[in-house]
């Protein structure tokens, strides 16, 4: 098999910070290679690298032997490499046609050739885009996704860039990714896979790196080793000696995609209902209904998980309960009070705590410090004469950052320069400490954390239960609900199926029938 | 110092400003020889128009007063994430607003009624003119860059006709040589002056200074201050954090209309006490870059509105003294602003390469994109 | 000429250089970038064909300096805006009074009492037959030689940058989401560049335009905001070329109207027709009827990590 790609020595670095150093990796044609890492350790860094996003600091890339440095995404492709972005590479406002026409040269469209080229690729890999005239906006997140890798696959490409595909597909979708790299690599192309999902690497790949902390910690070839030792040198330490995952400390598997068989929770206390929704149904433009007649109970104590992969109508319901969208039709209560078009700030003084999704656009201010952004939704506790009393804003924050071993040099840091996993240390902060905080959800919270902040996380939420607060956590991890909550609703075409008992044995197939469509 | 140090000093943004005043001056002694005059003798011309006489300094403080007021509404309501385009027909506004009152108030009303009332009414003006634009970004979400300038417009409009029907605020057309101009300002809405011998320095500077002063406060030491950032910066988080999101965009951005509208008053009280077409001659534009140029801080904003209020009468002298027209401070004007409005990337990115970047791992790693 | 005639051959004189450049910041705006200092190109093409024209003597050449003048400040707009990230409303702004203040400056010392005697201008060439067309004859077919070459032109672009072609689409998606654009494999900054330097093309032979076949002279400010008004037209025209070329007409038109009505005795006020175009744009991008669709990224800079 011959190299397709070689990196050696490559970095990168940001001031005085390297997210990479030193990194060596070679990718042979005919093969999977997957990237392994946790979130943080650098992949995304890596992936932009080779895709032309950003140059290096120091190291060298060659493409079948000669020298690679592309200066721009327009670069890589013209030298054969072809990447898929995490967060698409689409122009929402167009067509899909549109889109897909934009990598042609030349005055008139050719339809012809993207027509051919089309065809080509779903006999190729069995790829086929449904309907080409629908705009991109408008499509659910996995039919999104699919553009975007057919698109990628459209001028013929040597290598394909895969950043942390899996994250937005369900089951049956996986399975069909996995078919898709399985038939470029055997096309006589590579593929590299980034993620962080240890379970998906085991069924796909050939061979893999691993990173961790910005540098490669072990590669090779898949038959030679065992996912055990893969976790170990994605974590940096022994797992157990067995090395396999059945034992293996649920947080940790969680945080890496792999099931665990212990549940973190031991005992239950359940009270009163806390929060009702009923029949809550959004309406797109298109007619699309994303939430169909939603509805829920949340009961004080008990920590209710929502499983299921993105457009489901899971983001939209958060979204709802926490202000930021007005349902066509359907009501939400806390306790006797209805908030189902309350402003946010009216459902925080009844007691509720939201940990959005969207992290850097709506939990937190990025640009200001972390007491500015603890303490912004209520102010008014440190306004002496129309003044703000900084110095008891500082204060009040240094006391929260010491409690939540926030790692930040103070309570000015602005928000950004803090790791991911302390800025959601940060936001959980502010909402535990809502006066009278009767219900949390926390949306996809510990997306894109590395392995130490996914246990403090999982750890606050169930603290917050045990208090008495009623938690609702929505999250595409399946293995982190199992772990975390008492019972799960499976978020299916914008209803809720279940729930599922989280503590029956059958849970995680009980659950995946419920994700597929099919009822148990 | 050590290099590091060497190199954050050299970039930063008061030196490159510098920079460019000096570049910008340079080529407009070359502009000067061209019209025939020796550099020595243009920049004579243009430092005694400038700080030469005590008259001129005051004139060029109060056009630095009117500059600073528009730059003050417009930083305002920037930090909220809204541009405000519409300066200089927010003047206009105010402008024709003051006159109206200034000109239907009866002969001997004392200044302490007269004035405030000639400036609240200017200042009103200006809230409604930005209002409409405000409402339509903050309920229906339309660009403010757009509807503000298209609203300058259209107040330059309204001005011209005011001036020119008796019916309206024309004065008497006792003559086919009247003006189209208003009548004069009763004597009580006049700006009193401050004073200083011989210069028509009005208090119109020290108005400017106290806003300049009050928005900075507000920005620092204010929870207003703290929301309104929160909403520029992010408005979907400051939204869920319990911040008034139209609400607050609105009386943002009108807010920034009362500022330039103030400024008009400010400058129809002033003499020669007439409204007339081109009263406001560019400072609405002007105030903008200054706003802009500012950056967010206050002292900047002062300095560059106070070396822009100095230039124009610097400009004026020139001609009458030296023969260049004064169109050639204007071109140094531009360069000026040009240059810093380019460089400011540049020296930002050389800043950030000389000093220790912060720890930052975003969860989901983003190119850089769209900027504002 | 009947009254009408007269109007719409003053109305379509008006509007033929608002056409030109709102045909131009058209695309300019599609790809993203927002030219205030669209009045400052066609003063500075203006005036560069005044100058050209009486020092070579030739019309055409001088026609030819309008459009280089243009180009002149569209490469200015080009760098700050796109290389140097600089803020668009404030290069505009300040190109603007650059401009003004140059051409001023520049007339004074060049041309003869700032005007420029014996500017060799073009004549009207009258084609037969579709002149003499009642009403609507002499205003279309009775232009000069360089008119009838803004039309073209005007034409051309429309059709060869039209969203349904590949550049245009290229464009469309530049101003819509730059950054998908960049990761497409679109030459993102390459492509404002070039946009920046047609438009700043075709604002100088606008500029042209109006000082060698309308005017026939230089004065200063003599575009008088017809820049401005040709950014509003393509706001009016909500960023499609057929709803452009209807504003730039009904704008001609309402300025023609405006001189032409108090010498018909009509009471209106000039300044209230001089309102007319920013209104009926405040009302279309009001979406007060209708949906009004600004390309996403217009003003924004790109920048890549």
């Amino acid at each position: 098999m011959t190299a397709l790609l070689d990196l050696t020595g490559l970095g990168k670095r940001y001031g005085t910070v390297d997210a990479l150093h030193d990194v060596g990796m070679t990718v042979a044609a005919g093969t999977v290679h997957c990237v392994l890492g946790e979130n943080g350790a650098g992949k995304s860094t890596l992936c932009n690298l080779v895709g032309g996003g950003i140059r290096p600091s120091t190291g060298e890339m060659t493409l079948r032997g000669t020298a690679y440095s592309p200066g721009s995404p327009a670069d890589a492709l013209s030298r054969g490499v072809a990447m898929v972005h995490q967060h698409f590479s689409l122009v929402p406002t167009m067509t899909v046609r549109e889109n897909l026409l934009l990598s042609g040269r030349g005055l008139r469209p050719d339809v012809q050739t993207l027509r051919a080229r089309l065809d080509r690729i779903a006999d190729e890999f069995g790829l086929r885009v449904d309907d080409a005239r629908a705009r991109v906006a408008e499509l659910p997140v996995g039919a999104r996704q699919k553009v975007e890798i057919v698109k990628a696959l459209l001028p013929d490409p040597d290598l394909v860039l895969l950043d942390e595909p899996t994250a937005v597909l369900d089951g049956a979708e996986i399975d069909a990714l996995i078919g898709t790299c399985q038939a470029v690599a055997a096309s006589g192309r590579a593929v590299v896979l980034v993620t962080h999902k240890l379970g998906e690497v085991s069924r796909v790949a050939d061979t893999a790196t691993v990173l961790r902390d910005g540098t490669v910690a072990g590669s090779g070839r898949l038959s030679e080793v065992s996912v055990g030792q893969l976790l170990s040198l994605m974590l940096g330490r022994d797992t157990d000696a067995a090395g396999g995952p059945t034992v293996l400390d649920p947080v940790a598997a969680a945080g890496v995609g792999l099931a665990a068989r212990r549940p973190i929770r031991d005992r239950v206390e359940v009270g009163p209902t806390a929060m009702t929704a009923r029949g809550l149904t959004v309406t797109r433009p298109d007619g699309n209904r994303v939430l169909d007649g939603a509805g829920l109970d949340l009961r004080a104590g008990e920590i209710t998980g929502i499983a299921g992969v993105e457009g489901n109508g899971q983001t939209e319901l958060v979204r709802v309960l926490s202000g930021a969208l007005r349902p066509d039709a359907g009501e939400v209560h806390i306790g006797d009070h209805p908030i189902t078009t309350a402003p946010p700030a009216r459902r925080t003084a009844l007691g509720l705590g939201v940990v959005p999704e969207d992290r850097h656009h709506e939990a937190m201010v990025g640009d200001m410090s972390i007491a500015e952004n603890l303490y912004l939704a209520d102010l008014g506790r440190f306004r002496r004469h129309g003044f703000l009393r900084r110095g008891a804003l500082d204060q009040a924050a240094a006391g929260v950052i010491r409690e939540f071993a926030v790692r930040a040099p103070g309570p000015r840091t602005p928000m950004r320069a803090l790791s991911g996993g302390n800025q959601q240390k940060v936001v959980l902060a502010r909402e535990l400490a809502v006066d009278g905080l009767k219900v949390l959800v926390a949306a996809q919270p510990t997306r894109g954390l590395d392995v130490g902040a996914v246990g403090q996380v999982l750890t606050r939420l169930r603290e917050a239960a045990d208090r008495g607060i009623a938690v609702l956590v929505v999250s595409s991890e399946v293995a982190e609900l199992l772990a975390l909550c008492d019972r799960i609703l499976v978020g299916y075409r914008g209803r809720l199926l279940g729930p599922v008992d989280a503590t029956a044995p059958t849970a995680a197939a009980e659950i995946g029938a419920l994700m597929a469509g099919t009822t148990a | 110092m050590n290099t590091t140090d060497l190199r954050r000093a050299a970039f930063h943004p008061a030196t490159v400003a510098a920079g460019a005043v000096v570049v910008a001056v340079l080529v407009g002694l070359v502009l000067a020889a061209l019209a025939g005059a020796a550099p020595g003798t243009a920049v004579a011309a243009l430092t005694e128009g400038m700080v030469g006489t005590p008259y001129a300094i005051g004139k060029s403080l109060n056009a630095a007063a009117v500059l600073m007021l528009v730059a003050a509404g417009f930083v305002l309501a920037y930090r909220a994430g809204l541009v405000n385009v519409g300066g200089e027909g927010q003047l206009c506004a105010g402008g024709i607003a003051a006159a109206a009152v200034g000109t239907t108030l009866p002969d001997g009303t004392p200044t302490a009624v007269a004035l405030p009332a000639v400036v609240l009414a200017a200042t009103t003006a200006g809230f409604a003119w930005a209002g409409i634009a405000a409402a339509l970004r903050a309920w229906r979400g339309t660009s403010e860059i757009i509807t503000t300038l298209l609203l300058n417009f259209v107040a330059l409009a309204v001005l011209s006709l005011t001036v020119h029907e008796p019916s309206l605020l024309r004065q008497p057309v006792t003559s086919s040589e009247t003006l189209p101009q208003s009548a004069p300002l009763v004597a009580g809405a006049h700006l009193p002056s401050l004073g200083l011998s011989r210069s028509p320095a009005t208090i119109a500077i020290l108005v400017a200074v106290a806003a300049v002063v009050a928005v900075g406060v507000l920005f620092r030491a204010t929870p207003t201050g703290l929301r309104l950032t929160a909403l520029g910066h992010a408005p979907e988080a400051a939204a869920r954090l319990g911040v008034p999101v139209a609400r607050t965009r609105f009386l943002a951005l009108s807010s920034a209309g009362g500022f330039s509208g103030a400024a008009g008053g400010l400058l129809v009280a002033t003499a020669p006490f007439v409204l007339a077409e081109g009263f406001s001659s560019g400072f609405g534009f002007s105030g903008l870059v200054v706003g802009l140029l500012a950056r967010g801080s206050m002292t900047a904003l002062g300095a560059v509105a106070l070396l822009l209020g100095f230039l124009v009468s610097g400009g004026i002298n020139l001609q009458l003294v030296a023969g260049v027209p004064a169109t050639a401070v204007s071109i140094v004007e531009s360069l000026i602003i040009l240059l810093i409005a380019g460089s400011a990337w540049w020296a930002a990115t050389r800043r950030a390469a000389a000093r220790p970047a912060p720890a930052a791992e975003t969860s989901a790693p983003e190119l850089i994109g769209a900027t504002r | 000429m009947t009254v009408l005639t007269q109007i719409l051959v003053s109305g379509i004189g008006f509007a033929l250089p608002l056409l030109v450049a709102a045909a131009g910041e058209l695309v300019s705006e599609r790809a993203g970038v927002l030219n205030l200092s669209l009045e400052g190109m066609m003063l500075s093409g203006a005036f560069t064909a005044v100058l050209g024209s009486v020092l070579t003597g030739s019309p055409w050449l001088g026609a030819l300096a309008g459009v280089a003048g243009g180009l002149l400040l569209g490469a200015a707009q080009a760098l700050l805006s796109v290389r140097c990230l600089a803020d668009q409303i404030v290069v505009g702004v300040a190109a603007n009074a650059l401009a003004l203040a140059t051409t001023t400056f520049g007339a004074r010392l060049l041309l003869d009492d700032g005007r420029g005697h014996d500017v060799a201008a073009f004549d009207r060439v009258e084609i037969p037959l579709l002149h003499d067309i009642p009403l609507i004859g002499p205003a279309l077919f009775g232009q000069t030689a360089l008119g009838y070459l803004c039309v073209l032109v005007v034409v051309v672009t429309a059709v060869l940058l039209s969203p349904r072609t590949g550049p245009g689409l290229r464009i469309d998606a530049t101003g819509e989401d730059a950054v998908a654009a960049d990761r497409t494999g679109l030459p993102v900054r390459r492509l404002r560049i070039l946009c920046i330097l047609l438009t700043s093309a075709m604002a100088g032979l606008a500029g042209a335009q109006l000082a060698l076949s309308e005017v026939r002279a230089f004065s200063d400010n003599m575009t008088a905001g017809i820049g401005y008004l040709a950014v509003v037209a393509v706001i009016a025209g909500r960023w499609r070329a057929p709803g452009t070329v209807v504003a730039a007409i009904l704008f001609g038109l309402a300025q023609a109207l405006q001189y032409a009505l108090p010498a018909l005795g009509v009471a209106v006020p000039p300044a209230v027709l001089a309102m007319v175009p920013y209104v009926i744009a405040i009302v279309a991008v009001s979406g007060l009827t209708g949906r009004s669709h600004a390309p996403s990224g217009l003003t924004v800079p790109f920048a890549r990590a």
